[in-house]
């Protein structure tokens, strides 16, 4: 009986290439650019303009964001409320919606030839379940489902200058937004402090094992979008999204 | 430049190998913030299709135990504080996908593992499970969802000390299924699958192909598999001496109380 168990520890971590899961292969003529980093850092902004951008030049494209499917949204909120989620259950509730978000858009979308923009991906799980103390090993066959992106923009600003930003600008922490099911600090504000600073550590963890593209936080809001919009013009054909020719009427 | 890969997340950053000596409670992880070996406690589980007669064994097991001295506890699916409610709505709709149908189930075990069988345990109830992790492993791979996949999602589950597995032959069970309730669920018969337009047939092909998995997982956690057609005393009497050899309980003669005695058939 531990022999067959322990095949299935063996199996969860597979290696690099392997052709797994719901999709044999990258049969898809979609693209997925994704921003991640902790709160503060100018993710959201930057990726808010690159899509203004690609809108204004009438691209294919749809936004989604970490959080936001409506189906998973009350079990989310009453869990919230009631302080009943451990790291586990937190976990698997926003696993279960980003699986809703991933096959109800993300995957039809790229098989339709979309440029998907996704505000936070699955490494914001990775880095925030592993601060909260949940298993690497687990959380990464977890989200196994979920399309590599083709560019992932981590957005890294020192921890002083995030949470600054934040707390600047709102005041009022939720509870576990500020990591106080962890007993970091009584304090919620330094709790919250304490929590970024873990998950700054993870993210940092994964620039290189998940292909980074580290941008630099604490430049100018334009200055960064330049940047972005030329590494996604270098690493991405626009053209395949841009708006289709219609054939002309003949007369 | 466009790196060859594979277009699924794995691998991530170097980490560390698991522990050596592994915990005997769980299948490869602990939960997180738990130490399994802190607690004592019972977790039997009994397994079967609807209609192989769980609900029944559990309600005279529960009351065989507390005649015994033994504190009892129950969890089953759907029955979570957490998401229990959230399920059922997102199966009267059927735009659920069977990913997120397959996380919920796994938000509901999990958050009845945490908040209510380790606490029990903790006290050193037993803890008799009607249904455990094994069918959403079966429903799920049923559904296509890779095998190792799922056991990785139950990675951190607790092992049972003994597990039961009631056999009943499909259209036994959709016989008694039919006497007692005058319908057939959507989800047992399989219907989001297409299998079949005629619900008997549907639910005679999905059992098979649950039963299929059934057959995998038994092996592999060793379950102990028993002939849910035979009548209601006889199954009972079995049990009972299996847990009975588990808790060192000596005399294993029951009948049920008044209460109990119309499941007695």
């Amino acid at each position: 009986m531990t022999g067959a168990d322990s095949t299935s520890t063996a199996t969860v971590e597979l290696p690099r290439g392997t052709p797994q899961f719901l999709e044999p292969a990258r049969s898809y003529p979609g693209a997925l650019v994704v921003v991640e980093g902790i709160d503060g850092s100018g993710k959201s902004t930057q990726l808010y303009l690159l899509k203004r951008w690609l809108e204004i030049g009438g691209y294919r494209l749809h936004f989604t964001e970490w959080n936001s499917s409506p189906l998973v949204k009350s079990a989310t909120r009453r869990g919230k409320q009631r302080r009943l989620l451990t790291p586990t259950t937190f976990s698997l509730l926003h696993a279960a919606d980003f699986a809703d978000r991933c096959e109800r858009q993300i995957l039809p979308l790229l098989h339709g030839g979309y440029l998907v923009l996704a505000d936070r991906y699955v490494y914001t799980a990775f880095a925030r379940d592993v601060a909260r103390n949940c298993s690497p090993r687990w959380l990464r066959n977890l989200y196994r489902f979920a399309p590599i992106p083709d560019i992932t923009f981590y957005f890294r600003a020192p921890l002083d200058v995030a949470v600054n930003r934040i707390m600047s600008g709102r005041p009022k922490l939720k509870y576990y937004e500020a990591g106080m099911d962890m007993n970091l600090s009584l304090d919620r504000a330094e709790s919250f402090r304490i929590f970024q600073g873990r998950i700054l550590a993870q993210y940092d963890e994964m620039i290189e094992s998940d292909r980074f593209v580290v941008m630099d936080g604490t430049l100018p809001v334009n200055k960064l979008q330049k940047q972005m919009r030329q590494f996604v013009k270098s690493r991405i054909d626009l053209s395949r999204f841009a708006p289709k020719k219609m054939a002309r009427r003949p007369r | 430049m466009k790196p060859s890969r594979s277009n699924r997340i794995n691998g991530g950053p170097k980490q560390a190998p698991p522990p050596a000596g592994t915990t005997p409670r769980n299948y490869g992880l602990p939960l997180p913030g738990v130490n399994d070996e802190e607690f004592g406690g019972s977790l039997i589980v009994i397994e079967g299709m609807d209609g192989s007669g769980r609900s029944t064994q559990i309600s005279l097991l529960t009351e065989w135990l507390e005649s015994e001295g033994f504190a009892v506890q129950t969890m089953g699916l759907r029955r979570s504080g957490l998401v229990a409610k959230d399920i059922d709505a997102l199966l009267a709709e059927n735009t659920i996908t069977r990913m997120t149908l397959t996380l919920m189930y796994a938000t509901d075990f999990y958050d009845q593992l945490e908040h209510r069988i380790i606490p029990s345990l903790r006290s050193d109830f037993v803890v008799l499970a009607d249904r455990y992790f094994y069918t959403l492993i079966a429903r799920a791979a049923a559904r296509g969802i890779q095998r190792d996949y799922l056991h990785g999602l139950y990675e951190m589950a607790l092992r049972p000390d003994l597990t039961f597995w009631l056999n009943v032959r499909p259209e036994v069970a959709f016989e008694r299924e039919f006497r007692k309730s005058h319908a057939i669920s959507y989800w047992e018969s399989g219907r989001d699958m297409s299998l079949s337009n005629d619900l008997f047939q549907s639910f005679i092909m999905y059992q098979a192909k649950i039963r299929k998995e059934f057959e995998a997982l038994a092996e592999r956690h060793g379950f102990l598999a028993m002939d849910g057609e035979a009548s209601v005393a006889t199954v009972n009497a079995e049990l009972r001496k299996r847990i009975a050899a588990h808790l060192g309980i000596q005399r294993t003669h029951y009948r049920p109380s008044a209460a109990l005695a119309s499941l007695w058939r």
